[in-house]
C-alpha cells in the first residue's frame, strides 16, 4: 500500500499570497490526480475562503494561515486554519440573484461560491483561538 | 503575487465601443486594479465596454465585485430590472470563468460574446 500523499502549505496572511495558494492547490492537485474540473472549483473555493482569512479575520494584524490537502479515496479533504478572530459564516447572506445588479449588494459571494464549489464547508473554531475550515470535494480523484 | 495587464482598443460598431482586454489573474489582491482602468477608460469618455476576459485564466468574487462596480459606474437611470447591461458586455471567458459567471448569475445581467465582431455590433 503506498504512502498516504499530504500537502502543506504555511503563508503569512497577505493577499499578495493568493496566487502562491493557487499554486499549491494546482500541485497538489495534480500530484493527488484531481480532475481540472474539480481542480477548478477546489481553487476558487480555497482562494476565496484564504481571501476570508485574510480580510474578516485577521484584518490589518499579522499572522499565518496553514493549508493542508490531501486524498481520501476519490475525495480531495483541505484544510485551512489561522489564528484569527473566529469567522461565522452563518451572518453573511447569500447573493440576491433575483435582484437588479444595480440592487444588488456587494458581498456574500467568497461564502457562497465556497459552498457551491464543494460538498462539505464546514466552519469551526478552534479549541485555544483560530478557525479551521474544512472542505471536502468527492468525485474529484480519478 | 498576481498582477494584471490590460489593451484598450475602440471599435466603432452602431456606437463607439471601447474593448477593454484584461490578462492576468483577477483575485483580491488585483481586482482593484481592473475596477481602476475601468473607471479611468469611463472617465476617458467610454460609454460602451466590451469586456475581453480571454487572457483571464482566473477569477474569483473580487473580480465579480469589480465588474458589479463597472456596471454601476455605466448604469444610467434607464438601467433597471433585471434586463442585461446594454452598456457593459463580456467577451470569450474561459470555461472555467464561465462556470462562475453562471453560479452567481452574472450571465443574468451582462451579455456573452465568444465572437468579437458580434461583440460589438451587439451594442
Amino acid at each position: 500500500m503506498s504512502a498516504k500523499q499530504v500537502f502543506d502549505l504555511s503563508i503569512k496572511a497577505s493577499l499578495d499570497n493568493l496566487l502562491k495558494v493557487r499554486q499549491y492547490i494546482n500541485q497538489a492537485g495534480e500530484r493527488l490526480g484531481v480532475s481540472e474540473s474539480a481542480l477548478a472549483d477546489l481553487r476558487l473555493a480555497v482562494d476565496e475562503a484564504v481571501t476570508n482569512v485574510i480580510i474578516h479575520g485577521y484584518g490589518d494584524l499579522d499572522g499565518m494561515v496553514e493549508l493542508h490537502m490531501e486524498g481520501q479515496g476519490n475525495a480531495v479533504i483541505i484544510r485551512i486554519r489561522d489564528k484569527a478572530k473566529t469567522f461565522d459564516p452563518s451572518h453573511v447572506n447569500a447573493p440576491q440573484l433575483d435582484t437588479a445588479l444595480k440592487d444588488r449588494p456587494f458581498g456574500g459571494m467568497g461564502i457562497f461560491l465556497i459552498k457551491k464549489m464543494t460538498d462539505e464547508a464546514e466552519f469551526l473554531p478552534l479549541p485555544g483561538g483560530g478557525n479551521e475550515i474544512r472542505l471536502v470535494k468527492r468525485g474529484a480523484i480519478g | 503575487m498576481a498582477t494584471l495587464n490590460f489593451m484598450v482598443g475602440q471599435e466603432q460598431g452602431n456606437v463607439a465601443v471601447t474593448v477593454l482586454r484584461v490578462e492576468g489573474d483577477i483575485d483580491a489582491a488585483t481586482h482593484k486594479t481592473l475596477q481602476d482602468k475601468a473607471a479611468e477608460v469611463i472617465e476617458g469618455g467610454a460609454t460602451h465596454i466590451l469586456l475581453d476576459l480571454g487572457g483571464v485564466n482566473y477569477m474569483g468574487s473580487a473580480g465579480f465585485r469589480a465588474i458589479h462596480a463597472m456596471t454601476n459606474m455605466l448604469a444610467d437611470e434607464e438601467s433597471s430590472g433585471l434586463s442585461k447591461s446594454p452598456y457593459l458586455k463580456l467577451l470569450n471567458p474561459t470555461e472555467a470563468v464561465g462556470r462562475v459567471i453562471k453560479t452567481l448569475g452574472f450571465d443574468v445581467y451582462l451579455d456573452i460574446y465568444q465572437d468579437r465582431n458580434e461583440a460589438i455590433s451587439s451594442f
